[in-house]
């Protein structure tokens, strides 16, 4: 079987600056990761410096999401060995433990970490972790709830925590959430435009009208995002619909949702250019909006 | 109530889906090219999301699509699946519960497909399916017997040979089709992919 280096025409130093980026990215391409990383520890070791430390950690979690536990334990016995009383290793040993559905064993190592240092983030997060990946849903929303009183700046669990909420169909809370996120990330589009479809979810006029306003946010911040682009001309397409609106507030929202159909349109034909498979998919899109335009009048 | 059939093109379609994603819980349609009588043959599937599945906008938006795209086809949509992150855990949640009812207004034989996690694994002698239908109101568990899965062993070596062959990667599902919308939710290339696999077998899957 031939190596990534052979299969990619790469050097170990792009491998390294690959596995940099997807570190900074905090991509969780774990397959390749473990791929191009497993082959730079076996071939190029000695090369990567005081790199590997991070490259070893980067490596082990990866390879724990892909059931690779041999590679796992190999990573987890050289960072030991290079750091004996590390909170930080221990974190990842916990992990481990939870990839091999230990649970009772990892949270008895990452309470000893809190005993040590009740600050630490990583481990109490990932006691969160583990209450989640049991299915207890209730518990682990009111543990990350309490987290956040403490840590009212992390965004991860922030947005770990909206998630939960719409998952148990706790639309209101999941909106408070994004709110919080969207508060200190203002460029960020997925938020607004995640914010807009929990307010379309939650349905009723108002909430249409928010939701039609942050796809609208989103569009001005991404004007690429289909998703928002598809929100927009549904909600407003519905708000022109409602008997309850003013005919100034229809006539508003039949504009806003013939330029998103315009701009959908044209998004789809520039896709389909040239590209068989996409006609089918093409199609769909313009007779769906067609109908759509009928139903509206 | 009455049969249901599985195809190789469906089962498979689905078990890609449900791999492609293992962290989150994916869903999608099920869809027939047969015509409306007892039996209900699902022919192919339409995969959906794969984040955010009970948010509506999204969903309301792929329903409607999938809709439009099997009324140009000759297809109906028949039934629903979804396959949850929790791999312990094969219920349908109160999603799931909804979207099937919705289909269950236009189609009166409808499925509500679960996919077992647990049970997916290579050597597993045993589809990783839970199906219910629409009995007295509510969604019950259909009778193990009145679910046919043809050529299961063959059904079993085509997922196999997709994987070995790294064409699992060709799948797309709603969602990855709004991230580009150049690739294509109806998966034709894949479908003739698989259907190439299956027609030195049995031509009539």
């Amino acid at each position: 079987m031939s190596s990534i280096s052979e299969l990619y025409d790469v050097s170990w130093e792009e491998m390294r600056d690959k596995l940099r980026k997807w570190r900074e990215e905090n991509f969780r391409n774990s397959e390749q990761i473990v791929d191009v990383g497993e082959e730079l520890i076996n071939e190029h070791a000695s090369k990567l410096g005081d790199d590997i430390w991070i490259i070893y950690e980067q490596v082990m979690i990866a390879a724990l999401d892909c059931s690779r536990d041999d590679l796992a334990w190999s990573c987890l016995q050289e960072l030991k060995r290079q750091f004996p009383d590390s909170h930080r290793v221990k974190r990842l040993a916990g992990m481990r433990l939870e990839a091999l559905e230990r649970y009772e064993d990892a949270n008895k190592l990452y309470d000893s970490i809190l005993q040590d240092d009740p600050t630490n983030t990583a481990a109490r997060k990932r006691k969160i972790s583990i209450l989640r990946a049991q299915g207890k849903s209730s518990e682990a929303i009111r543990e990350l709830n309490e987290y956040l009183e403490q840590f009212v700046g992390d965004q991860e669990a922030w947005h770990e925590l909206s998630e939960l909420y719409i998952n148990e169909h706790d639309y209101a809370k999941a909106a408070f959430c994004l709110e919080e996120l969207m508060m200190t990330n203002p460029h960020n589009h997925l938020y607004c435009e995640q914010y807009a479809e929990v307010k379309y979810t939650q349905g009723g006029l108002e909430n249409l009208e928010l939701a039609r306003k942050y796809f609208a946010q989103a569009l001005k911040l991404n004007n690429r995002n289909m998703r928002a682009l598809f929100g927009l001309y549904m909600s407003a397409s519905h708000i022109a619909a409602s008997p309850k609106v003013s005919a100034k507030v229809k006539k508003d929202n039949v504009k806003y949702a013939a330029w998103a159909t315009s701009q959908i349109s044209r998004a789809y034909q520039m896709a389909g250019r040239g590209k068989k498979e996409n006609k089918c998919s093409v199609k769909a899109v313009e007779e769906m909006l067609e109908s759509m335009q009928i139903t509206m009048s | 109530m009455g049969e249901v059939e599985l195809s190789c093109l469906a089962y498979a379609k689905m078990y890609l889906h449900a791999s492609q994603f293992p962290r989150s819980s994916v869903n999608g349609l099920l869809l027939s090219s047969s015509p409306a009588g007892a039996a209900v043959c699902i022919t192919d599937c339409v995969p959906l999301l794969h984040s955010h599945l009970s948010l509506a906008p999204i969903t309301q938006l792929a329903l409607t699509q999938v809709d439009v795209w099997c009324s140009q086809t000759q297809q109906r949509i028949v039934g629903y699946y979804q396959a949850n992150a929790c791999v312990s855990d094969s219920s349908p949640t109160p999603c799931a519960l909804k979207i099937a009812e919705k289909i269950f207004e236009q189609c009166n034989n409808a499925v509500l497909l679960m996919i077992d996690g647990e049970k997916m694994f290579p050597g597993c002698r045993v589809p990783p399916i839970v199906m219910y239908e629409r009995k007295d109101a509510r969604w019950a568990l259909k009778d193990k017997h009145t679910i046919m899965l043809r050529q299961w062993e063959e059904t079993c070596s085509i997922v196999n040979q997709l994987f070995s062959s790294g064409d699992q990667t060709l799948l797309v599902d709603f969602d990855s089709h709004l991230d580009d919308i150049t690739k294509d939710w109806t998966n034709q290339k894949l479908n003739a992919k698989i259907m190439e696999l299956i027609s030195p077998a049995n031509g009539n899957v």
